[in-house]
């Protein structure tokens, strides 16, 4: 099994099997379209530690069957279930969770964008408005008659 | 060799807004998809968080999605409410701009933003294709008017112990505070575009409550829907929507609720089953058995209670009482079979089948159908176990015995099936649904059966060859030849094969049906054990007489013993006729045969009918069976026949045979060419009325195996008689030659060589007996091909045969020596052979046998006149160019006197003996 070296943003050469590196989309669509590389492959926009977290992910999924045909998923309902290495696996820091999201999304990682999904959905379960905020970083810009009338309009939802 | 990927606007920005911050942020489609998996309250939660994110989580698809997931969006409906929106928000701007128009010629130009305001700000909000305002003002109303019902209502109504959800004006519609509104919450669900999340809402509001409820219950007493609800037809409906309600639940741990769910469910419907049960025990049909039917069909359709119900009729646990498939054996007699004890059996199962559909009829709704599972269950527990033992047993004793049960039996259930009543909850196709299921009762018999038919069929047949070959062996097969006479042998065949066609057209059962008419039923099946030509009865009443405009021959006249059927007595007839063939092959044999594969067909056609695999198979069979019959009719049995004919013909020698009046081999053969043509025409009406017109196989598909197999039975046929032509005219021509060299006298045609001139024969001018003789040998001989073969092939025959007739006759005059007086004789001969050929009607044949009449002239001139002599014989033209001059004089050598006339003629011809002059 032949190795290739990834370069992650603050140039960190990684060197990875191909099968693993091939969980990601996108490294494989490329090595498809290159062929063989000898140098390393630039990830310009993820760092070492992410990067690393990602390929222990991909390493420990390497042997998954392909997910299947995305077209049904309208139609049927997702498992909402996180396996247990996973849920260890993404006990980190908010920060950590949010980039290795961003670095699943990029590297086009579906299983991996899923399960940090699961995880920011868990997280955010039971959350104030306020704390939301807080969490994803977002700007408030109703004013607190306009955030009463939706709060209002919903109030079925409220347990 | 730069590697960089493509990096993506969107996501630069976002990266560039990590920098700044330091703080990660996720694009839009990455919260969108973290919103899938949002409980709906943190949903709604999240809607409050900003515009963007109201934005996101009141999106139309993602409440499309959920109420999708309930099975209650309906895409059409949405669609048409779409459009009728359309119509109606163009005819307002139609008449906005009409009104504004109006005001802008009243008071002038006014600025166009003042008109667009009032209704701009809802527009922004939600899509602005749909008309908002409209729909919000109708659900305004309506929560109006819920308010003050529900305000209306005391509130110690009984249910203020579960103020779940706070009491407030803006309720949306159906709550837990009004029980009955709950219980339509989701057929009331709306298809309107943009209102997605108010209509899941209202359905959240109704439903959630009590599912979340149930998911945290410990025991089934705890749930609150059992409490609000007493009656058990409301609980099995709200049960029902919370398991469709249950679908649109995405959140984490959807799973573990669903699971609660299900239980508690299975809880709820045992105890309801239990109660159908008792309902069941007691007999309490309209009681308690109807109420809980409706309750459990309510819950889930029911499908448990319809099991229960069908497992519990006790004709599946007695069946012995119906009968005892062994009764089929052994009664009246020893190792017989009937098919009575079967359709007694099918009689009482479909009296109860019947009663059990009143039952049915008053315990279950119409819109459910209960009686096609009682049926398959019955059909494969009580019908299945009832034939299986009787088709093993008959297998395993007798082959004939095993296919007559398989069609007996078959068509009984076939009968019973078409007594069965069908209830209100059945399908419009009652009918073809229990012909489905009783044909799957004998799938697993179908191909078994099909098979050994088949070679039951086989078998029987090349046994019915074999055991008719070995009897003309014993019996010797010398031939005996007997004379035929002149009858009208198109006449007999028209008239044999129509008897042929209405024995096959006549709709023989050979299935008794039981529950059709008992009396004829017995009568047939007696019948069928009998006579070999099942419908004996039958045709013996129907009468010899009633064949109407056929000339009823010797045999028909003389009263006929009883059991012989009209068509045996044919058979007979012809027999005797054709007596000379015997012992090449038998019509009565070819008839049987073609019985045995009619008995067979229509048995196997009774699946064919079933339609399906198991109807196309049957049909295949059908075909095969055809197949195998002519297999063993055509080279087995006729093509022998026809071989050893050809034989016989060809071992002829006319010397060593005693009789000269017709050469028997030909007789036979010639004969053997008429049975063949019938047999061929019986095959063609046999394939007609048996295949093709009850579609077993399709004419016109030239690759069909039967198409195909007739077709080279008929061919082969036609081979086997152009061969025996050929011998046969070899052999003709021999006897005729045979009877020139032993019959004509030297005196016939030179009376005088013996000194008694002006003898006794002088003044008959009659044909020699000779000529009589020949003429009546190959006119008869031809004759007997008339109407049995085609008549393209009898003109190559009758001709092949006028032109050896020429040439053997100018042999046989090179012959002779002839005289002036023997000249009247063979003038008169040659008339005879001259009206003869035209009598056969062969047009090319005329000139050869003028030109011999011409011939005979030529002994007929006067020695003294040899000049008019040479001018005859120097004449090609007189001849029709038949015969060249050359020719011409050599028979003039035959004459008697020649060597006395033969310088003057030579004279008159050549010019030699002018000189002399």
């Amino acid at each position: 099994m032949s190795e290739i070296k990834l370069l992650s943003s603050d140039q960190c050469t990684i060197v990875v099997l191909k099968e693993v590196a091939e969980r990601s989309i996108l490294i494989k669509n490329m090595l498809e379209d290159v062929g063989e590389v000898t140098e390393a492959i630039p990830i310009p926009n993820v760092n070492e530690s992410v990067l690393k977290k990602v390929i222990e992910w991909c390493e420990h999924h390497k042997g998954d069957p392909p997910a299947a045909a995305d077209d049904d998923s309208d139609s049927r309902k997702k498992s909402t279930d996180i396996d247990e290495w996973d849920q260890k696996f993404m006990q980190v820091d908010q920060e950590m969770l949010f980039e290795i999201i961003l670095a699943a999304n990029y590297l086009d990682i579906k299983p991996l964008l899923d399960v940090g999904c699961k995880t920011v959905a868990n997280m955010i379960k039971g959350k104030s408005p306020e704390e939301i905020r807080k969490t994803f970083n977002i700007q408030n810009d109703f004013t607190p008659e306009e955030e009463e009338q939706i709060r209002r309009e919903n109030e079925w939802a409220e347990e | 060799m730069d590697l960089g990927p493509p990096v993506m606007v969107r996501k630069q920005r976002s990266i560039s807004q990590l920098k700044d911050s330091h703080k990660p942020i996720l694009p839009a489609e990455i919260l969108s998809s973290i919103l899938e998996y949002l409980p709906v309250a943190d949903l709604i939660r999240f809607a409050r968080v900003s515009r963007r994110m109201q934005e996101m989580v009141y999106d139309d698809t993602r409440w499309v999605f959920r109420l999708r997931l309930m099975g209650v969006w309906n895409e059409a409906e949405a669609r048409k409410r779409f459009e009728e929106a359309m119509k109606r928000r163009r005819a307002t701007m139609a008449a906005k701009v009409a009104e504004e128009t109006k005001k802008a010629v009243e008071m002038g130009v006014i600025p166009l933003a003042a008109v667009v305001g009032p209704g701009g700000a809802a527009a922004n909000r939600t899509s602005t294709l749909f008309d908002a305002c409209e729909e919000e003002n109708r659900a305004k109303l309506q929560r109006e008017a819920d308010r003050r019902r529900a305000q209306a209502r005391p509130l110690s109504d009984g249910f203020d112990m579960m103020s779940i959800t706070p009491l407030t004006a803006e309720l949306p519609r159906a709550s837990i505070r009004d029980p009955a509104s709950l219980l339509k919450v989701l057929p009331s669900v709306k298809s309107v575009r943009g209102f997605a999340r108010q209509e899941y809402g209202r359905v959240y509001g109704a439903l959630a409550p009590l599912y979340f409820d149930l998911a945290k219950a410990k025991t089934h007493t705890d749930p609150v829907v059992f409490r609000i609800f007493r009656d058990p037809e409301q609980q099995a409906q709200v049960l029902a929507q919370l398991r469709v309600f249950a679908r649109s639940d995405t959140a984490y741990g959807w799973g573990e609720r669903l699971e609660r769910l299900n239980l508690m469910t299975g809880i709820f419907e045992n105890a309801a089953l239990r109660e159908f049960e008792g309902g069941y025990e007691s007999g309490d049909i309209d009681g308690r058995m109807k109420r809980y039917a409706h309750v459990l069909i309510l819950l889930n359709g029911g499908a448990a209670c319809i099991q229960l119900f069908v497992q519990k009729h006790p004709v599946m646990f007695e069946r012995e009482k119906l009968g005892n498939p062994m009764d089929s054996f052994d009664t009246p007699t020893a190792d017989s079979f009937t098919l009575d004890p079967s359709s007694e059996f099918f009689n009482q199962l479909s009296a109860v089948l019947n009663e059990q559909a009143t039952v049915i009829d008053r315990v279950f709704p119409a819109d459910v159908n209960v009686m096609l599972p009682f049926l398959e269950r019955v059909a494969e527990d009580v019908v299945g176990e009832y034939i299986t033992p009787i088709l093993d047993e008959a297998h395993a004793r007798n082959m004939e015995m095993y296919l007559k049960a398989v069609a007996g039996i078959y068509s009984q259930c076939m009968a019973f099936a078409g007594t069965l009543k069908p209830t209100k909850g059945s399908r419009e196709v009652f009918e073809s649904d229990v012909l489905d299921v009783m044909n799957r009762v004998f799938e697993p018999h179908v191909d078994l059966y099909l098979q050994d038919e088949l070679e039951y069929f086989r078998k029987k047949s090349q046994e019915e060859v074999d055991k008719w070959e070995r009897k003309i062996l014993d019996a010797d097969a010398a031939t005996e030849s007997f004379y035929m006479s002149n009858i009208n042998r198109e006449a007999d065949k028209r008239d044999f094969l129509s008897t042929f066609k209405k024995v096959i057209l006549m709709p023989v059962s050979v299935i008794p049906l039981p529950f059709a008419n008992r009396n004829s039923v017995i009568i047939e099946a007696k019948s069928i054990e009998q006579s070999p030509y099942s419908n004996s009865d039958r045709l013996s009443v129907q009468g010899p007489e009633s064949v109407p405009g056929t000339p009823g021959p010797e045999g028909r006249k003389s009263p006929m013993p009883p059991p012989t059927t009209e068509l045996a007595a044919k058979a007979a007839i012809m027999n005797t006729r054709l007596e000379g063939i015997r012992s090449l092959f038998s019509l009565e044999v070819a008839l049987s045969l073609v019985h045995n594969a009619k008995e067979s067909l229509e048995r196997a056609a009774l699946f064919a009918r079933s339609g399906g695999q198991t109807g196309e198979e049957a049909k295949e069979q059908c075909e095969a069976i055809f197949i195998a019959l002519l297999q063993v009719l055509g080279p087995r049995h006729v093509k022998t026949g026809f071989d050893k004919a050809v034989e016989h013909l060809s071992a002829y020698n006319p010397r060593a045979a005693t009789s000269h009046n017709h050469v028997a081999p030909l007789v036979t053969f010639l004969e053997l060419v008429n049975v063949g043509d019938l047999i061929q025409q019986m095959i063609d009406v046999f394939y007609e009325t048996e295949l093709v017109a009850p579609k077993l196989t399709d004419r016109n598909d030239f690759l069909n195996p039967a198409a195909k197999e007739k077709k080279r039975f008929e061919q082969m046929l036609d081979e086997r008689v152009a061969a025996g032509l050929n011998m046969g005219i070899d052999v003709l021509m021999n006897e005729v030659d045979h009877i020139f060299a032993t019959t004509q006298l030297g005196t016939d045609f030179n009376p005088g060589v013996l000194g008694e001139v002006g003898g006794v024969g002088d003044f008959d001018i009659g044909p020699t007996d000779t000529a009589r003789q020949v003429v009546d040998v190959v006119g008869g001989h031809t004759r007997l091909l008339v109407g049995s073969t085609d008549k393209n092939v009898l003109d190559v025959f009758n001709q092949e045969v006028g032109v050896r007739l020429f040439a053997s006759l100018c042999k046989h005059i090179k012959r002779q020596r002839i005289s002036v007086d023997g000249a009247i004789k063979l003038i008169s001969d040659m008339n005879h052979y001259h009206s003869y050929i035209q009598s056969i009607k062969i047009k090319s044949l005329d000139p050869y046998f003028n030109a011999l009449r011409e011939l005979a002239q030529i002994y007929l001139i006067d020695p003294s006149h040899a000049r008019q002599m040479a001018t005859v014989i120097a004449d090609p033209s007189r001849f029709g160019g038949i015969f060249r001059v050359e020719e011409v004089y050599e028979y003039a050598t035959r004459r008697e006197d020649w060597y006395r006339v033969k310088r003057e003629v030579e004279r008159a011809m050549y010019g030699i003996g002018c000189v002399v002059c």
